[in-house]
């Protein structure tokens, strides 16, 4: 009874503020797409990424996620940071359904059925059951139904407040695809609480005393729910070979000097030795070599946020040994949420930076990416000093009516799926290896 | 007959099962978990260090380190989110701290969203559930099992019962906290990439204090429901469900809360605001980069730069600074509305003793911004007087981070309120078991 009143409470929570920040986020979502419209430039333009709907099954880590993109030309772009609104606040998981089934109804699913086995045993019903001809498979069988009866009922209660709330105060979020989704991730959570069914009972058949049980359980619902997760992005840090942010920091200088001063100095001593003919040719070499050089340090850049996401990515998968990830993970999938949501994002970005540098060719002849620095230098030609700046893209002044317009695409929900199918499939390989072991340890304990 | 009482609980809890499997997990975690946080902490000085030595200043651009909390490694707090450098110019008031390639939270959304595994953490997740483990049969099983009315028929008064069930349950708790406590600072004692002062370890013994305080709540609160219900299964039960409620799901909706009844202007809102700042200084700046666009700028129109450019950036910075504080409200709501979880509580008092909360970093970002001022100043100077320039250096980056004693003050309201729990519990817990039937 606690258990159903509290899920509706918390399910309702959930709701309401979801609801109050989708839409402050969609009214600025609106606000920007329509001040990029009026923005339309050939130097920078601003990409901003659709606010998710479905952010209250799993949040993914939103808050610190960047909502809008700098793109440049030549396929230059950068996440402008997030409004760090919320640093400031203690750090506590966000209140989404992954954490309200991941943390919560895995504790509750450990508190109906710690004592399935252990308490029949202590009260001395067990034996008096079994004396009846029920079969040991039978029973515990029966004992496993009712456990997920209970957690699938409330399940479904909460998930009903959801939707009504949701459908009554923001009903365009409820498409079809969306109520999928919805679907997939309620299978997902029953998978989810289903393996943690099949640990109390094999923990309650293994393990006499209940209050032990429960102490056993309790500790591997915190490795699993709490520190695993925790823990895997300091351990991915110490394991990983990628350089440290400061060994990549000091790499920064010399790789500017390589690529671009020398070679600027190298212009220089061919323009004193007369090798230039006239001041539009250093011009033009200069810019060669500028240009070269911002795309080396591009690379610089790009290898850099390469190897931190690859880190990222280790210490996800490291925390996949946990089944809360899992169930975490496969639910950011399905919602499109999470890093999968941002590079889903990114790779439209990719795509139309290409049409973009297609633009600016067509109207300007040539895409000219932007300087990182702003840098300058002169060198002496023909007794003269010359000013050399790194180019600078241009500004097209004429008509822009054919400006080409960033549609974002939603994901498929085949594709969804099929990004959940791993971590899916780890549940269920937990449920099958949890639920053979329940059933081998039940039938052969001593119910006396 | 107090003390008998007191020794046989005791010797009762040692020889459980279920009291050692705790303790021992509790030791294994405080190892593990302060290991782990020491080698990062080591890595990140480290990384500090070189940073100070090589990503120096030229002259036009200066960079400030924000050196990681040794206490960190107990109370991990925001010490590991918050960026390492602040890059400033004439041309760049101090706003954000980044990592050191200019990028802003490299390290990305952890994937629980809950804090770090260190010392902290084990007392208020760990220790909390095996404290609660400890006392939630400590009168009601002893009436299920029927030697609570065999003790009583004995000319032991009840008071003495109860209070030598409260003694011997703290000495418990509060010895699993200082085994595990000791294993912490033991690994932190001979650690070579560690130092403490002696200002330190008065802040690492006012948290054992705190965490003491902390687990006396919860102890209090486990016999009172022992009291209070006839049933171990029953008490048991009612306190995993309370426990829940405190240390996982209130703290987390009041952060919500404050989130929501507390808004923060949008990202829009503050560009225009700087907008609005930089179309009032345009005609100045206009001119200003004239002057030196030209060919042989006068110090005149060097200074002018300088000025037109700071001037521009400290109004920036207000507006900047105004929304910190704005931020900074919200969190104290956050605070306030968590009050009534011990768990929020104790998390506040171990991140302000540790240096690892937000009050930390805005005191470092105070100084950042006077130590902008001061670069400033020095800019006109180097243009007004170069030689003097020459021979004199910016002064090194400090900045005024509280004592002990100031830290006390402001925990103080969240110690009171962790000790009145307990006291409320506990008298709560007298006077029911003073009523109670025992038979």
């Amino acid at each position: 009874m606690v258990l159903f009143a509290l899920t509706v409470v918390l399910f309702a929570a959930n709701g309401l503020t979801f609801i109050n920040s989708n839409a402050q986020r969609v009214d600025i979502y609106q606000k920007r797409v329509a001040k990029s419209a009026r923005d339309l430039s050939t130097i920078i333009v601003w990409l901003s990424r659709q606010p998710n709907p479905l952010l209250f099954i799993a949040d993914g880590g939103e808050r610190d996620r960047p909502t809008v993109y700098t793109l440049m030309p030549k396929g230059t772009f950068y996440a402008d940071t997030p409004n760090q609104r919320t640093f400031k606040l203690p750090a506590v998981p966000p209140f989404d359904w992954s954490f309200i089934i991941g943390t919560l109804f895995s504790l509750y699913t450990i508190l109906l059925s710690y004592n399935a086995i252990s308490g029949e045993k202590e009260d001395g019903t067990l034996r008096l059951v079994l004396s009846n001809p029920i079969g040991r498979i039978k029973l515990l069988t029966a004992k496993y139904l009712a456990i997920i009866s209970v957690m699938a009922a409330s399940l479904l209660a909460g998930a009903l407040v959801n939707i009504i709330l949701i459908g009554v105060l923001a009903p365009q979020i409820l498409t079809l695809v969306n109520m999928s989704r919805l679907v997939f991730v309620l299978v997902l959570a029953l998978a989810y609480v289903s393996l943690f069914a099949f640990l109390g009972l094999l923990f309650s058949a293994m393990i006499p005393r209940s209050s032990l049980v429960l102490l056993a359980l309790l500790a591997v619902w915190v490795l699993f729910a709490v520190i695993i997760p925790s823990s895997s992005a300091v351990l991915m840090e110490k394991l990983s070979s990628a350089p440290r942010e400061i060994q990549t920091a000091r790499m920064l200088e010399p790789t500017i000097q390589k690529e671009i001063w020398a070679k600027i100095e190298e212009i220089g001593r061919r323009a004193e030795r007369g090798e230039f003919k006239t001041e539009e040719e250093v011009r033009a070499v200069a810019d060669r070599a500028f240009e070269d050089g911002e795309v080396k340090l591009n690379q610089f850049y790009e290898n850099f946020d390469r190897s931190q996401s690859q880190r990222l990515r280790a210490a996800r998968n490291l925390s996949r040994l946990s089944p809360a990830a899992l169930f975490q993970f496969a639910a950011e999938s399905l919602v499109l949420s999470g890093p999968d949501g941002e590079d889903h994002f990114l790779q439209q970005v990719r795509e139309y930076s290409r049409v973009y540098d297609a633009y600016i060719q067509k109207k300007l002849g040539k895409a000219v990416q932007t300087s990182h620095f702003g840098l300058s230098s002169e060198v002496t030609f023909n007794g003269r000093k010359i000013a050399l700046h790194s180019p600078e893209p241009q500004e097209y002044q004429g008509d822009k009516s054919d400006f080409p317009k960033f549609a974002e695409r939603g994901a498929a929900l085949g594709a969804g799926l099929k990004r959940a199918v791993g971590d899916l499939a780890g549940l269920l390989v937990w449920n099958i290896i949890l639920a053979l072991l329940a059933f081998a340890v039940f039938l052969r304990t001593d119910v006396r | 007959m107090l003390k008998t009482i007191v020794v046989r609980e005791i010797l009762e809890y040692l020889k459980s099962a279920k009291f050692l499997i705790g303790l021992l997990i509790a030791i294994i975690l405080a190892a593990a978990g302060t290991t782990l946080n020491l080698q990062d902490y080591a890595v990140r000085h480290q990384d500090y260090l070189d940073a100070k030595k090589e990503l120096k200043s030229n002259g036009f651009e200066i960079s400030v380190f924000r050196e990681p909390q040794v206490l960190g490694t107990l109370a991990r707090g925001k010490d590991r989110d918050l960026g390492a450098q602040l890059k400033m110019s004439v041309m760049n008031a101090p706003s954000r701290l980044t990592g050191h390639m200019d990028s802003g939270q490299r390290s990305g959304p952890s994937s629980s969203g809950f804090s770090a595994v260190d010392f902290s953490f084990l007392v208020r997740m760990i220790l909390s559930l095996l404290v609660i483990f400890m006392a939630y049969n400590a009168v009601s099983e002893e009436k299920t099992s029927g030697t609570l009315k065999l003790a009583m028929s004995n000319s032991l008064p009840r008071d003495k019962l109860l209070l030598g069930k409260l003694i011997s349950g703290l000495l418990v708790v509060l010895g699993s906290l200082a085994v595990a406590g000791l294993m912490a600072c033991l690994l932190l004692t001979f650690n070579s990439s560690v130092s403490f002062s002696g200002a330190d370890l008065v802040r690492v013994a006012l948290m054992l204090a705190a965490s003491a305080l902390y687990l006396s709540a919860f102890f209090a609160l486990g016999l009172f429901v022992s009291v209070t219900t006839n049933r171990p299964a029953v008490s048991l039960m009612i306190l995993l469900q309370v426990w829940v409620f405190l240390v996982i799901i209130y703290p987390n909706l009041s952060v919500t809360a404050a989130e929501h009844l507390y808004t923060l202007p949008s990202e829009e809102a503050i560009v225009l605001q700087k907008a609005e700042v930089n179309q009032r200084f345009e005609p100045d700046i206009k001119k200003a980069n004239a002057g030196v666009a030209k060919g042989a700028p006068t110090n005149e129109d060097r200074l002018r730069f300088n000025d037109a450019w700071s001037g521009l950036e400290a109004e920036n910075y207000k507006i900047d600074a105004e929304f910190g504080r704005r931020q900074t409200a919200q969190m104290r709501l956050a605070e306030f509305l968590s009050s009534l979880s011990p768990a929020a509580l104790y998390d506040q008092i171990m991140n302000r003793l540790a240096r690892t909360d937000i009050r930390e970093y805005e005191r470092f970002m105070e100084g950042a911004y006077r130590l902008w001022q001061k670069h400033v100043e020095r800019s006109r100077f180097r243009i007004t007087d170069p030689e003097g320039f020459k021979k004199s250096s910016l002064p090194d980056f400090s900045y005024h981070s509280d004592s002990a004693a100031e830290a006390i003050i402001s925990i103080w309201p969240q110690a009171l309120i962790l000790l009145l729990f307990s006291l409320i519990f506990f008298v709560l817990a007298y006077n029911g078991f003073l009523r109670k039937d025992l038979r």
